[in-house]
């Protein structure tokens, strides 16, 4: 017995009013990306594709996409990387309670506001009070971690610290769905736990990579509240959603939208494969 | 003797864990110092001497925002987990094809990052009335989490066998009765998990409150966030400030964490733990 399809409307219209408001809020950045709707032209005329042509040509816009790109590549590398090591050495632990512990522990920056690990860390990159004090009584150099250039690769290592944990988490996930029986047997065989760690365990979890990397991805895109609350709009660490707010702050609308759509449709490279993907997995789970 | 490798293990979590702990440890000592020691010792040296009154002097000052947030962000995690259920047990129910599509539609826009909607969106809040009002916030916070919350609890319905759902519908109970008496009781840890994740989600989210408000008051985020402009190189102000805001958020993850580690999980894998 199926549903009725008026009690099928009646359930999903609540959710799909703000579905819906989401995809015609991309559908309107098309509209107005198409203008020239800014402080200067409020009347909204259609001008084709001459704000994209704007767009590439800043030389802002195109130093804060290709900033986001790597981004996106040094979390996702360097994500994947820590997260693995963690995980790998929680997982050396037998004990359950130990492992949650230490999951939860390393977890714990994705909990907190971006605001506050800004302002934090805004201070531990101090080169007076920050852990620089700390490094220069061992000997090592004091580093301006926030001066120009610098502050975008202070910030990535801060952003792996964020994240870190997450893909701990999912890589633990894996690992605990490992089929106990082979990890058994290999132990019979004599095998050390970093022989079953790298031959086995790791091997079977090559679908943490592949959605640690997705939301590594995806994290690096939207990258605004870190770099916003540690140095504000600074054309050093001028991530593209920064540069969206940059222009709609000062009331250039076709830019940020232009912009927003640039980050649609990289976003979507990376969200439609995974959204088809998993749903299959979830329907197929479901049937 | 313990295996090597715990040893490795051991040290590697000892290393990272110090990494780990000391913005924590930065937080609350910081936030301990009094005027004369914040402006001549550095953020990980110890307090010669507690002093509260600076947490005193900034909670009094962070009592507004903390209210304003609490009403914007407790509601927004109930209604869009329970309507949010509605979608997921109509969409499970139904099946086929159009289901299917919506569905995905719905995944869809769980992943895109919310910011790109920012021009559209601070327009029509604007248009409605609601620009820089709590409801315009949590008008925000409804269209980006109220997707994400029927795709938590799709995930966790398509747990549930369908024999029980064909059960009651023998014994004539109608759909809504079904899901309230039938399926939300099966979910009480999905709901727990969807609820307490969209809480800390939009309890910590910056960019929305930003967008939609004028000035700092309606929005703790935006709170914690004006003292970086104003208290300069008091770092004891802004410590108190970000410690204070965070403490909600991480009383609830370290108490129920399990359920925001199991909405994390459901989002990335799918896995219904």
């Amino acid at each position: 017995m199926t549903m009725s399809l008026k009690g099928f409307i009646v359930f999903l219209v609540p959710t799909m009013i703000f579905a819906l408001f989401l995809y015609y809020g991309i559908l309107w950045n098309v509209v107005i990306a198409s203008t020239d709707y800014s402080i200067l032209n409020p009347r909204m005329e259609f001008k084709g594709l001459k704000s994209f042509r704007e767009l590439f040509s800043d030389p802002a816009f195109q130093d804060a996409f290709k900033r986001t790109l790597l981004w996106a590549g040094l979390l996702v590398s360097a994500g994947n990387l820590v997260g693995l090591l963690l995980a790998s050495a929680i997982f050396q632990f037998e004990k359950p309670r130990l492992r949650n512990t230490l999951t939860t522990f390393f977890l714990y920056p994705f909990s907190l506001s971006l605001v506050v690990v800004g302002i934090v860390w805004r201070w531990l990159y101090d080169p007076f009070k920050g852990i620089d004090v700390l490094l220069t009584k061992f000997g090592m150099p004091n580093i301006q971690w926030l001066e120009g250039g610098n502050a975008f690769w202070s910030l990535v290592l801060t952003s792996i610290w964020v994240y870190a944990g997450f893909v701990a988490l999912l890589y633990l996930a894996m690992f605990y769905n490992v089929d106990r029986s082979l990890i058994e047997s290999a132990i019979v065989d004599g095998a050390s736990s970093i022989t079953i760690l790298t031959r086995i365990v790791i091997p079977n979890s090559k679908q943490a990579v592949i959605i640690a990397t997705i939301f590594l991805a995806l994290f690096a895109i939207q990258m605004f509240d870190l770099p916003y609350s540690v140095l504000f709009l600074n054309p050093f660490t001028m991530t593209v959603v920064m540069y969206v707010y940059s222009k709609f702050t000062s009331l250039y609308f076709y830019l940020a939208s232009a912009a927003a759509i640039v980050i649609i449709v990289v976003s979507a490279f990376i969200v439609i494969p995974y959204a088809v993907y998993g749903l299959k997995k979830w329907l197929l789970a479901g049937r | 003797m313990p295996r090597l490798s715990t040893v490795t293990a051991s040290i590697i979590i000892a290393l990272f864990g110090l990494v780990w702990f000391m913005p924590v440890y930065a937080l609350i000592v910081g936030s301990l110092k009094s005027l004369k020691e914040v402006m001549g010792t550095p953020v990980l040296s110890p307090p010669e001497s507690i002093d509260t009154s600076t947490l005193a002097k900034v909670f009094w000052e962070l009592r507004g925002p903390l209210l304003n947030t609490s009403i914007i962000v407790i509601p927004t995690a109930f209604v869009s987990a329970l309507i949010g259920s509605l979608a997921a047990y109509a969409i499970y129910r139904r099946g086929g094809k159009i289901s299917d599509a919506i569905m995905l539609l719905i995944a869809i826009s769980t992943y895109i990052p919310y910011h790109v909607i920012l021009v559209p969106l601070v327009q029509f809040t604007k248009t409605l009335g609601l620009y820089d009002t709590l409801p315009g916030v949590m008008f925000g916070f409804l269209i980006y989490y109220t997707p994400m919350a029927a795709l938590l609890m799709y995930i966790f319905i398509t747990a549930i066998p369908r024999d029980v759902i064909e059960a009651a519908l023998v014994d004539g109970a109608g759909e809504w009765r079904i899901l309230r008496r039938v399926v939300l009781p099966l979910l009480g840890p999905g709901i727990t998990s969807t609820i307490i994740f969209i809480l800390i989600m939009t309890w910590n989210n910056f960019f929305i409150p930003l967008i939609l408000t004028r000035g700092y008051e309606k929005h703790i985020t935006l709170k914690i966030f004006s003292y970086v402009g104003q208290s300069g190189t008091l770092y004891n102000q802004m410590f108190a400030a970000a410690l204070i805001g965070s403490i909600p958020p991480l009383i609830v993850f370290i108490f129920l964490g399990r359920y925001f580690i199991k909405g994390l999980l459901v989002l990335g894998t799918g896995a219904k733990g």
